[in-house]
């Protein structure tokens, strides 16, 4: 492990990092004190608008029942859109640095042109890459421990249960890093890099409404990341989502190696 | 290509641009995997050993781009790190004599200013070998000539400079072996003082009188440009004793023999005109 090579990224990732962690930890704080206790005023009104279930059932990935629960304010909490978002911009923005940034702002010769070794580069990267994502799930945990106060003691999900979530949102945190790993690696264009992630994480966004919507598209559902990724189970049951959590982390440990095998054996041109 | 640089030489590799020799300096360094063929440096193979070759290069790219939030005193210290050695002390000292603030981030430095740390940067951790591509871009002359009274210093000390350009007087100024590339291949790999044996001499002859200048025929040796009033204007195909012997028996009224004149030979190289020499 090159140390110089973590300051280096440290140092470069430090500001975007801090300043999404901290939307983040504000975000899911206000989320998660705003919904139980406002939202929950008119559950029973909301219900009864169809639209309205099957949105939050397409962003929960599971039924919601007769009854808008606490719980269940606590897991969209978990899936709200603003939330995905920040997470995947982390790790979209991050992960795309290295090559793709590097060649098109032009100073991957200056970095190359040191005494180390592209998986070294590409090493360093992922090790600030899973610390950054560390603390932007630790960020968000605390904004929602403290959000969820104004809901009653005995509502309220435990450590533990917030706990299994905060892991399983990272396990889905480390699968979009290494598909932007592998993105990056293969093209010279960041921008292009960012759009083509973006694109698929879309698809899989949409893919997990099409899911509750049309019938068909659920044989397709296990391409959607958001498959992967269901809170309100976590909420209710309190149990590891084992499956779901290595599902993730192999495809994205795949996604990193192919990405890094790439990295490591292609000609590098500036642009 | 094939090519073989002594150690503590100073090297230039010229060309006209798109010549390839970015290129060249982009495998030497491991950016590129040779399409055949093998580049090794230090006897090492320059894609499987890159990590350690580098180790002992310095290497200015010809497009320097920094990032540009780093000061050059967090330039020193990172790469520094990264090299696992301390660059701090002759890195300072370099700065200084660069004239050189450290402590302005690259975003409001001028061109100039750039290219220096640049410089800096590869010159650093004093390396075995300095690749520097184009360096004399954006310095003032000053600069210019402090930086190759520098590289001599270092060739003196037993470093080995390989210094690319496409302008024949900077490499004239510094290198004492020239490679010349066109079109990805090399056409002369050879020692200034043998080019400069090679290259012809300018000479121009003023005649007594206008009708010698019409009348009279040159002699095989001297290819006339042009023919003004009493003037010619010409190279030297031959030796210079020669001319100075013919000359004694014409009507002269004055005779101007010029150095060898590299710009037109290396024209002539960079048009395809000076033969190939794909030597070691």
């Amino acid at each position: 492990m090159n140390r110089g090579l973590i300051a280096k990224s440290i140092r470069e990732a430090a500001v975007v990092t801090v300043m999404l962690a901290a939307a983040l930890t504000l975000v899911e704080g206000i989320l998660s004190f705003v919904l139980p206790t406002v939202m929950g005023d008119f559950s029973d009104t909301l219900l009864k608008m169809p639209f309205f279930r099957t949105i939050i059932q397409a962003l929960l990935g599971a039924d919601i029942g007769d009854q808008l629960v606490p719980q269940t304010f606590v897991a969209i909490a978990w899936v709200h859109p603003a939330v995905l978002a920040l997470v995947w911009t982390q790790a979209i923005v991050f992960c795309t640095r290295v090559p793709a940034g590097e060649i098109d702002r032009g100073t991957i010769d200056l970095l190359l042109g040191l005494p180390v070794s592209r998986w070294q580069v590409y090493i360093a990267e992922t090790v600030v890459f899973l610390g950054a994502g560390l603390l932007l799930l630790l960020m968000a945990m605390i904004g929602h421990r403290v959000g969820i106060l104004s809901i009653a003691p005995e509502d309220r999900p435990g450590l533990g249960t917030t706990l299994v979530i905060v892991v399983n949102l990272y396990c889905m945190f480390v699968a979009v890093g290494g598909l932007a790993f592998m993105v990056s690696s293969i093209g010279y264009r960041r921008g292009r890099a960012i759009a083509v992630v973006f694109g698929i994480l879309m698809f899989s966004f949409v893919l997990s409404f099409l899911v509750q919507l049309w019938a068909p598209a659920r044989a397709l559902a296990f391409l959607s990341v958001l498959n992967y990724y269901q809170p309100l189970a976590t909420v209710r049951t309190g149990d590891w989502p084992i499956g779901d959590m290595l599902a993730l982390l192999a495809f994205g440990t795949v996604f990193w190696t192919a990405g890094g095998l790439w990295f490591a054996r292609r000609d590098i041109c500036t642009v | 290509m094939s090519l073989r640089i002594d150690e503590g030489s100073l090297f230039g590799f010229l060309g006209p641009n798109g010549s390839g020799k970015t290129t060249t300096i982009r495998v030497l360094l491991g950016f590129l995997r040779p399409s055949e063929g093998r580049a090794s440096l230090f006897g090492r193979d320059c894609w499987g050993a890159g990590r350690q070759i580098r180790d002992d290069v310095g290497y200015l790219p010809g497009d320097l781009r920094l990032y540009p939030t780093w000061t050059g005193d967090r330039f020193l210290k990172l790469f520094g790190l990264i090299r696992r050695r301390d660059i701090t002390t002759v890195g300072r000292d370099l700065a200084e004599r660069f004239s050189l603030d450290m402590t302005v981030p690259v975003r409001k430095m001028s061109r100039g200013m750039r290219q220096k740390l640049g410089l800096l940067l590869a010159l650093a951790h004093e390396p075995r070998l300095l690749i520097l591509d184009e360096p004399t871009a954006s310095l003032d002359p000053l600069m210019q000539e402090q930086l190759l009274r520098h590289l001599r210093a270092l060739a003196e000390k037993g470093h080995t400079v390989f210094f690319s350009s496409h302008t024949l007087s900077e490499v004239e100024r510094l290198c004492d072996r020239v490679a010349i590339l066109r079109e990805g291949r090399l056409v002369a790999n050879e020692t200034l003082e043998t080019l400069r044996g090679r290259a012809r001499r300018r000479f121009t002859i003023r005649w007594v009188h206008v009708k010698d200048a019409a009348d009279i025929k040159p002699p095989p040796f001297l290819a006339i440009d042009e023919r003004r009033n009493r003037t010619w204007d010409g190279s030297l195909t031959g030796q210079t004793p020669e001319l100075v012997r013919w000359a004694a028996t014409q009507p002269i009224e004055d005779l101007t023999i010029g150095h060898p004149d590299l710009e037109s030979l290396f024209r002539r190289y960079y048009e395809g005109g000076g033969g190939e020499a794909d030597t070691p």
